[in-house]
């Protein structure tokens, strides 16, 4: 028995110290699966708690079986799907959201090459722009593959899908994103060409 | 443009060969559709994990104790208001019969007596009529007609326990 699974049984049997070490184990990818999810630093922190929360009060019905991983993702991504489709019915907008932020960033000056700096925070900004155009799900499937490397079997554990339906939402997701991703590209850059492009 | 297979290789992440990657970077050079799948599969790749803010675990150490205290309220007004409502439904249900009892206390008093009096009478003249019925059937009955009786009472006490034992089987597994 690893130390992981150790701190799951001590926490099963009501030991919080053991569930303050899982917290501190996996508050990066817990936080950062709902930070690019909702988009929003605030968002996410209240998200990733709430996630711990829930994991901590449903600990006894957690399937050892399963890597702890998995279905502490599969709590944020539940909680981060409910909350964006209530965010889409609510008066609020995402883009009156967007409003206190500011529309641009000033490049850092102490930067090895400010114009390359500010693209790629430009870049970044995009990837955030075109990762909100998904549905909640498909960005769900989306952050679990990029970021947490997670295989379509684990995501389709997390997300409560067939295997199959995780590879047409990845495959239809990937096409999205490709189709914003030229658009916003041809939105910031019109004078490059498609063949100019920076990633080759 | 023809984006088969390029798009199908950037779609779906499989490895390539040395062969198909050049194929597929003379395909890039021209095609912006292909490219830009290319580059956003890349740039998703390249952003990193995200971090909260310093202090997390002591942040939701506070959130758990708010939350058991914000528990621990709920439960509390629970009970309160169960038994305040279980009281109020109580007091109203008895109240008429409170009035009237306080009314007349004598003849209330009369009356409940008499009940367990009659009570009383008819279970001494219940077990006299049992015990006359013991005395006389064992005679009208022939050894037959007992087995017969006591095989059926012994099958429905079987059943019975046979019942008994599988509902509380029943009820382990379910709380599994």
């Amino acid at each position: 028995m690893n130390e992981e699974q150790t701190w799951v049984l001590q926490a099963q049997r009501g030991d919080d110290q053991a569930f303050t070490q899982l917290v501190e184990t996996y508050q990066k990818p817990v936080y950062n699966l709902c930070y690019r999810m909702l988009g929003e630093p605030e968002s996410a922190e209240d998200a990733a708690q709430e996630t711990f929360l829930r994991a901590f009060q449903h600990i006894a019905r957690y399937d050892s079986k399963r890597p702890f991983a998995t279905w502490l993702l599969s709590i944020a991504a539940h909680y981060c799907i409910d909350r964006l489709r209530r965010r889409r019915f609510s008066t609020f907008s995402i883009d009156e959201e967007d409003d206190d932020s500011p529309a641009f960033e000033i490049p850092d000056a102490d930067a090895p090459n400010p114009e390359r700096e500010s693209v790629r925070r430009e870049e970044k900004e995009s990837i955030h722009k075109i990762l909100d155009s998904l549905d909640a799900t498909d960005r769900a499937a989306i952050v679990m593959r990029y970021w947490h490397d997670a295989s379509e079997v684990e995501i389709a554990e997390s997300l409560g899908l067939t295997v199959s339906a995780v590879k047409s939402r990845l495959h239809r997701a990937r096409l999205a994103l490709g189709k914003r991703w030229e658009e916003s590209s041809m939105k910031q850059h019109p004078q490059r060409r498609p063949h100019e492009s920076p990633a080759f | 443009m023809n984006h088969r297979p390029f798009e199908d290789w950037l779609l779906t992440e499989q490895p390539l060969n040395l062969d198909q990657k050049r194929e597929l970077q003379a395909h890039l050079q021209d095609c912006a559709h292909c490219s830009a799948l290319a580059e956003v599969n890349l740039e998703l790749r390249s952003v990193k994990m995200a971090s909260p803010a310093a202090g997390f675990t002591a942040r939701f150490q506070s959130r758990l104790a708010a939350q058991r205290v914000r528990e621990r309220r709920n439960r509390l007004v629970g009970v309160l208001i169960l038994t305040v409502g279980g009281i109020g439904l109580l007091g109203w249900t008895l109240a008429p019969y409170v009035i009237q009892f306080l009314a007349s206390p004598a003849g209330w008093i009369t009356a409940f007596v008499n009940f367990f009096l009659t009570l009383f009478e008819m279970l001494r003249a219940i077990g006299d009529l049992g015990s006359i019925f013991l005395r006389i059937l064992p005679g009208f009955i022939p050894p037959l007609g007992w087995m017969i009786i006591l095989s059926t009472l012994g099958g429905f006490a079987l059943l019975w326990t046979v019942s008994l034992w599988r509902f509380t089987r029943f009820v382990k597994g379910a709380q599994r």
